[in-house]
């Protein structure tokens, strides 16, 4: 295609094109002139708008559907400022409003972390779930349930547990962030299950850092995430031009004047915090930092000044869709009665994200 | 006037396979050794726990049936002893045969999503209440570890990148284990026991039919993977070496990624994926007598075995009434032995 949008046939240049983000394929993208598959100032308008209007879908859809019936007449009623009834208030204000807005949030942070984790790594099979943070997380939780019973600050708890896991991830991985990710997450949760043989009674709450859930997510976690949304993604754009660079290698790094270590541990930081934020908020939900970056690099190329932006939409609508899926099969689950827990959105990506996750990586190859 | 360079000129390219082969007496005294080991751990295993017994009392309760102790060491340690011995041997071979037949060092069913797989069917039997017999669990597992791990061979393709083999393994591995917790959240309201027989993997509770039920997958696993074991030594040297020493590239590597499969599953069905046993013995046995999959065939399982029964024994010791699942302790080992086996794999 892009024969058919650029004079140039250059055969390395196609080849880059296809193949974005390896280390040394190519430059990380051919600057604003050149955004990739779609023209500039059209093509993001597009995408701006389908992204705005999918987001609509989706909450609407989210404040729409549920356990109890709330006419869409009283939904808009309670969002514009109360309506006459305070049930229909608390059910669409505090529950579904939430839940739709946590979920859009933690996906959006997910997959910016993992442009950023994959432009460290510069492997674009990283992804955030599995760098350990949210082993960290759920570890963590786990200490402090058994040290302090039932306490409620388990989202401050477990971001910290996400930061100090990822800080650890830095100081190991010197060699290979990628490899010491996964092995640093599977002692984190080994030393987990080693806390739950003791004590199990943290189990039910820890289950959400395990998997990945947004059920129950209530006014009090949006207002713990909303925060880092409206930092993390600026200096995730901000470092774009950065992780271009970087995108060429260390030596051409330092040609240009810029200090390789200096700028990997930067993005790494965004990336460790925006991990954190998300996991802390609705746990470590796999593939959604997986494969949002992939299918924006498939849209938009690998320019990150683009691909920042178009993967933290994406991851944001993948998140929220897969969790629409989890609750609207939870409603029609036997279990019902029993289990008011419902299916795990962790769970839905993890059955739609491993296929698609091999369709990916084999379509890019070719 | 054409000159031939003579081939001693240069540096001779010393290969790995030729500095690290110790002399041919290393295989018989390395399977004396690793027998010995077995030996040892197994008669502690007997002995060892409540009540504990010395070493000639438990092996004299074992053939008296009339020791106040048989029933403790005959039916109780004895056959979680032999189960151990028989999964961590199926384990060891199973990582043997996938990181010769893909040369790649951290193949293993716990980074191919092989376990994962496994478990994650295991738990949809036990937590869904499906009507399994006991003695058709392994097929249910077989299904579960096949699709998993045919899953990421897909995704890894051509790759011999361990990193990229890692990274898509943990991506599958990631996705089961949230699986896992994700059924065992939904059916039975966090039943602990349960995650981390599927999740880590325990030999806890394990008696005669456990073992009756998986014996024969694992005897059939192992005959396979002796017959195979020599094609897939050719493979080891390369796909065009193999295919010019006339063995099917394509055929032995599939046959063994199934052998392999169907020995992991064999033993996640009954104690669910335990990790890095079948990662680290293999790196161990090589150590022992050099690479070669015909040499490390016959070390292999009984490094697995000796893994195996050593770490339950661990993990039923330790924190004592209370049972740590045995994943815990493998992966607790089998991280820093694998970033060592990788470093040093780097380092030359």
């Amino acid at each position: 295609m892009s024969a058919l949008r650029e004079p140039t046939t250059d055969g390395a240049e196609r080849e880059g094109r296809r193949r974005p983000g390896r280390p040394g394929g190519r430059s990380g993208g051919g600057g604003a002139r050149r955004p990739g598959g779609l023209g500039a100032p059209a093509g993001v308008l597009a995408v701006a708008s389908a992204v705005a209007l999918a987001v609509a879908a989706l909450v609407t859809a989210h404040l729409l559907v549920g356990r109890s019936e709330v006419p869409a007449r009283e939904v808009l009623r309670a969002l514009t400022g109360g309506s006459g009834e305070p049930a229909y208030d608390l059910i669409v204000l505090r529950f579904r409003l939430p839940r739709v807005l946590v979920g859009l949030g933690a996906g959006a942070l997910l997959a910016l972390s993992g442009v950023l984790v994959q432009s460290v790594v510069r492997n674009p099979l990283a992804e955030p779930a599995t760098t350990g943070i949210g082993a960290g997380a759920a570890l963590a939780v786990v200490v402090s349930l058994v040290l302090v019973p039932g306490h409620g600050a388990t989202y401050a708890v477990a971001l910290g547990g996400a930061l100090l896991a990822g800080l650890l991830l830095w100081l190991l991985g010197r060699r290979s962030l990628a490899v010491t990710g996964i092995l640093l997450g599977a002692v984190l949760s080994a030393l987990t299950s080693m806390v739950l043989v003791v004590d199990s009674q943290p189990m039910g709450t820890v289950l959400r850092w395990l998997v990945g859930s947004l059920n129950a997510r209530t006014s009090g976690d949006w207002a713990a995430l909303w925060p880092w949304l409206l930092v993390l993604p600026l200096l995730g754009w901000l470092l774009a031009p950065v992780m271009n660079v970087l995108a060429l290698g260390d030596v051409a790094t330092t040609t240009l004047g810029l200090r390789p270590a200096l700028a990997r541990g930067a993005v790494l930081a965004v990336a460790v915090a925006a991990a954190a934020a998300a996991i802390a908020a609705a746990g470590a939900v796999a593939f959604v930092g997986l494969v949002a970056p992939h299918v924006a690099r498939l849209l938009v190329g690998s320019d990150h000044r683009l691909l920042v932006p178009v993967a933290t939409a994406l991851g944001a609508l993948l998140l929220s869709t897969s969790d629409l899926l989890a609750f609207a099969v939870s409603l029609d689950l036997p279990l019902g009665g029993r289990s008011v827990a419902g299916v795990p959105v962790g769970a839905v990506t993890a059955l739609l994200g491993a296929p698609l996750l091999v369709r990916l990586v084999r379509q890019e190859r070719r | 006037m054409i000159t031939i360079p003579k081939w001693t000129d240069g540096p001779v390219p010393r290969t790995t396979t030729a500095r690290r082969r110790p002399p041919s007496r290393a295989l018989p005294r390395a399977v004396a050794l690793t027998v010995a080991l077995l030996a040892l751990v197994g008669v502690a295993a007997l002995s060892l726990g409540e009540p504990t017994l010395g070493p000639v009392r438990a092996l004299g309760a074992l053939l008296d049936a009339g020791d106040p102790a048989h029933v403790v060491v005959a039916d109780v340690r004895l056959p979680r002893a032999l189960l151990g011995a028989g999964c961590g041997a199926a384990l060891a071979v199973s990582g043997l045969l996938l990181q010769d037949s893909l040369r790649n060092p951290v193949a293993g069913p716990e980074l191919l999503g092989v376990s994962a797989g496994a478990a994650v069917v295991m738990t949809a039997v036990v937590v869904l209440g499906l009507q399994v017999p006991l003695a058709l669990a392994p097929y249910a597992a077989l299904l579960g570890a096949l699709v998993a791990g045919a899953m990421v061979l897909l995704a890894i393709g051509a790759t011999r990148d361990p990193e990229h083999v890692l990274l898509v393994g943990a991506a599958v591995s990631a996705a089961g284990a949230g699986l896992v917790v994700a059924l065992v959240g939904l059916g039975t309201e966090g039943d602990v026991v349960l995650l981390f027989r599927y999740l880590l993997g325990s030999l806890a509770a394990r008696g005669w039919p456990h073992l009756e039920a998986v014996a024969p997958w694992i005897g059939l696993g192992l005959l396979a993977a002796a017959l195979l074991r020599s094609r897939v030594a050719t493979l080891a040297l390369g796909d065009e070496v193999a295919t010019g020493l006339g063995v099917p590239v394509v055929r032995t590597r599939v046959l063994a990624l199934v052998v392999a499969a169907l020995l992991a599953a064999a033993s996640a069905a009954v104690c669910g994926p335990v990790a890095y046993v079948a990662l680290l013995a293999p790196h161990v046995a090589r150590r022992l007598v050099g690479t070669g999959t015909r040499r490390t065939f016959w070390v292999a399982p009984l490094v697995g075995a000796a893994l195996l029964v050593a770490a339950d024994l661990v993990c039923r010791l330790v924190l004592y009434p209370v049972e740590v699942p045995v994943g815990v302790a493998t992966t607790l080992v089998g991280v820093p032995a694998l970033l060592l086996a990788l470093a040093g794999r780097r380092g030359r």
